[in-house]
């Protein structure tokens, strides 16, 4: 659990070194890697999209992450044994980041960041052959089947059944309910549902970890659309759906658990704080040529504050890489990234002015005639409508609080 | 001193209410947007029968002789609502200009906004020039031709006719012209707040003295006047808003459970929802105080309507996010009404002048 907090634990700890802001050689030569491969190999025609702001499709996505397959950093969390990078902290932070910087779509977390761990950690070796190279070489798409329609923040008082059967010899349960909020799951081969298969205990127990496979007889995919007009998210409905029995991952009524450490393993990144500094310098420029004191202000006071939220994340880093275990702090890293993002995508809305009255959805004007005013601002809108998301999931920004008062403040 | 309103005005608060209740509720209201011509004939005509088209104009030009209060409850409840119909438009923008001014043909107009035969659009805002209004560059040439482009006209793609703000050599000029005069070209675009707007040009549009409203100063006076009233009434608008994000947002998390509770039982939650009604009271108070000065046509009826608009640009957004947050993933779902309240605060703002610009025009 997180009562230990990482900033206290990391200076009991005997140092040597002295302080130094600045990235080992061995640091700055991978990040020079990245770069050479952003400026080579990372997809031209995805790249035109994220530089003129248009929202990029489904094959975009998949190429975008088969050529990180092809570098062989899809898996870049997950160890050298599994078919991964095994990347120290701070090359995973720089990853990220300099992805970010180079307007790279965020790399879809539903495969190699959340079902993937959990399997190579709690599943069997049949279940790691089966579905850890589909994940690093990008073949299948996963969605996250965990929220339902009455259980967002309180997930586990999640209802969707799971009864186990047997029938010619065949175990299979058999799932019945409804999961909503399910990014991308038009696009998904197959679900990590969190399903419950028993109501006696308390409401933790009695969770199951169960992947279904998407073509399965009794599901269907309804779209939900956003207030940006996009369809992101979606309501997933089962039917009498019969999933085989191996698909369980680790033992029944431990889905919880898994789902925990699913939790504590998406720490770094989750700041954005490369594809945050991507838009704030998009911003300076914009408002350096506005003359326009107002913005100007406000997008200082946002480079002060990015500039806080990454030396936070940096100084979670090092603890890390000096022995310590990221706790509960890294929930500063949600709230305050989060918050960030969204900051960003209002100020480009702010410096829209009057043509933030216009808006085309979240695809742009396409083809059609594009009205006068700047080029940012129906990409500014989208962006401000869309991130409203961020702050609500993964764990809202409410819950992190939380968090934050019951185990780093103690009350 | 008496800030409360009168018997008549409460009435006409609630006559609108029952209206948008029976008419025009959220379904209805999703129907008018995605058909293709962001209003309703049915409801513009039953606006008309319950003389709400009348409403502002002097008795003289056939209207109720109405003021800026109930303009004001007027659009405080289609901001509840989330009315989209070309009200501020044809109504507002156009119809009281056209009726303060001196215009030859302006009862013949006004009469058939009253029976709502007509839909007349403000041409006002230029490429370029900002919140300026004053000094466009469309101009009106000594032969009377009309050169220029205007942006933002809200509902364009319906007008009939087009009231058009130009500079005939140096002096601000405005004038009326059919919208489908050769020379005048209309590309129409989707607002992010359900409605359209346009981007109207003109080419050589051959004009002459009979279009012409207003010259130089009364031209000028006759424009700050309109705008100011406009924004007063988006104000409105935007101040029903913010009370329906409050009401609504309390309704939900009263009615959502997590965790065992409503989820209106945690304590930071109601400090958020109780900050949500401060700011409405708040900014209802700056509505009430900016409305009367413009209804007493005060020296200092802009310095107030700026002061109002600031404040509602921020503090209506603010609330508009928080009521999002608080409903959870629902708040950015799109078949939700509380989320396009959100889109109507942004609307609101990037018109007329943004919070930072009315600030500044404030001091
Ligand atoms: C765009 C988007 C994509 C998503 N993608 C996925 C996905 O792929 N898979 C998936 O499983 N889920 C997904 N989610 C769901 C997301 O995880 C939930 O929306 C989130 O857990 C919040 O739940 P809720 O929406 O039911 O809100 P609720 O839990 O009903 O919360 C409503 C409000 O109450 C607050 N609140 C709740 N409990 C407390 C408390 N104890 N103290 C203080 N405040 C509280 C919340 O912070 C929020 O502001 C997605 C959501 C969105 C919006």
């Amino acid at each position: 659990m997180y009562n230990e907090a990482l900033f206290y634990q990391s200076n009991l700890i005997y140092k040597e070194k002295n302080m130094d802001i600045n990235f080992s050689k061995e640091d700055i030569a991978f990040r020079d890697e990245v770069r050479d491969w952003l400026a080579n190999d990372y997809p031209k025609h995805v790249k035109e999209k994220t530089d003129a702001g248009i929202t990029i499709n489904k094959e975009d996505l998949i190429d975008f992450h088969k050529a990180l397959s092809k570098k062989g950093w899809m898996g870049y969390n997950w160890p050298v044994e599994y078919g991964g990078t095994g990347w120290s902290a701070s090359k995973l932070y720089i990853f990220n980041k300099e992805l970010g910087l180079a307007g790279c779509p965020p790399i879809l977390p539903f495969g190699v960041g959340m079902v993937g761990p959990v399997i190579y950690t709690f599943g069997n070796d049949e279940q790691k052959e089966r579905f850890l190279p589909d994940i690093l070489n990008f073949n299948t798409w996963w969605c996250q089947g965990y929220s339902e329609p009455g259980s967002g923040s309180d997930l586990a008082s999640l209802k969707t059944k799971a009864v186990l059967r047997n029938d010619l010899d065949e175990d299979y349960y058999v799932v019945n309910g409804s999961k909503t909020w399910t990014t991308l799951a038009q696009n998904a081969d197959w679900i990590f549902c969190l399903v419950r298969t028993d109501n006696s205990g308390i409401k933790q127990e009695g969770i199951s970890f169960l992947l279904i496979d998407m073509k399965s007889p009794g599901i269907e995919v309804k779209p939900i659309i956003t207030i940006d007009g996009d369809h992101e998210v979606n309501s997933v409905f089962f039917t009498d759906v019969k999933v085989p029995a191996k698909n369980l991952i680790g033992e029944e009524g431990k889905g919880w658990t898994y789902a925990k450490f699913l939790l504590a393993h998406e720490r770094f990144g989750i700041a954005g704080v490369g594809a945050s500094m991507r838009q704030l310098n998009r911003l300076k420029e914009i408002i350096s040529k506005l003359d326009n004191s107002d913005l100007q202000k406000k997008v200082n006071e946002l480079e002060v504050a990015l500039s806080a939220i990454e030396i936070t994340e940096l100084r979670l880093l090092s603890a890390l890489e000096n022995g310590g275990h990221p706790g509960a702090e890294s929930s500063i890293l949600k709230i305050k990234g989060t918050e960030m993002q969204q900051a960003l995508s209002e100020l480009f809305v702010e410096a829209s002015g009057e043509y933030a009255l216009m808006y085309p959805g979240p695809h742009g004007y396409e083809n059609n005639d594009k009205p006068a005013g700047p080029d940012y601002a129906a990409e500014g809108l989208s962006g401000f409508l869309n991130l409203r998301k961020t702050s609500i999931y993964g764990g809202s920004n409410e819950i992190q609080k939380n968090i934050l008062s019951k185990f780093v403040l103690g009350v | 001193m008496n800030l409360d309103y009168n018997d008549e005005q409460n009435m006409l608060r609630e006559q609108i209410q029952k209206f948008c209740e029976s008419e025009y509720d959220f379904y209805k209201r999703e129907e008018i947007v995605k058909s293709s011509n962001d209003f309703d004939e049915n409801v513009w005509n039953l606006f008309a029968e319950q003389g709400w088209l009348s409403m502002p104009f002097s008795e003289q030009s056939g209207g109720l002789g109405f003021g800026p209060i109930e303009l004001s409850i007027l659009f405080e409840e289609f901001g509840k609502a989330l009315v989209i119909e070309p009200y501020l438009s044809t109504v507002v923008l156009s119809g009281t200009l056209l009726d303060k001014s001196t215009f030859s043909e302006k009862n013949d107009l006004i009469e058939k906004i009253c029976t709502g035969s007509i839909h007349i659009s403000l041409a006002y805002a230029e490429v370029d020039n900002g919140y300026d209004y004053l000094s466009p560059s469309t101009t009106l040439d000594s032969k009377f031709a009309l050169n220029g482009t205007k942006t933002l006209v809200l509902n364009g793609s319906n007008a009939e006719k087009i009231i058009v703000t130009c500079t005939n050599d140096d002096t601000l000029n405005i004038v009326v012209l059919d919208a489908n005069t050769p020379g005048v070209s209309i590309n129409s675009f989707s607002t992010v707040d359900g409605q359209s707007c346009s981007e109207i040009s003109f080419e050589n549009v051959k004009l002459d003295k009979s279009n012409i409203i207003a010259t130089g100063n009364d031209a000028e006076n006759l424009l700050k006047e309109t705008i100011n009233l406009a924004t007063l009434c988006i104000c409105a608008e935007a101040v029903g808003c913010m009370e329906s994000c409050y009401h609504k947002t309390l309704e939900y998390t009263k009615g959502r459970e997590q965790f065992g509770q409503p989820i209106s039982g945690f304590q930071v939650l109601q400090h958020r929802m109780v900050d949500m009604f401060i700011e409405s009271e708040l900014a209802k108070s700056l509505l009430i105080k900016a409305m009367l000065e413009v209804n007493n046509r005060s020296d200092e009826m802009y310095k107030h309507v700026s002061a109002l608009k600031s404040y509602v640009g921020k503090s209506g957004k603010l609330s508009a996010k928080e009521a999002v947050q608080l409903h959870g993933g629902m708040g950015v779902s799109e078949e939700m009404m509380i989320g396009h309240y959100l889109k109507k605060m942004i609307s609101i703002d990037a018109l007329f002048g943004n919070a930072d610009y009315h600030l500044k025009t404030f001091s």
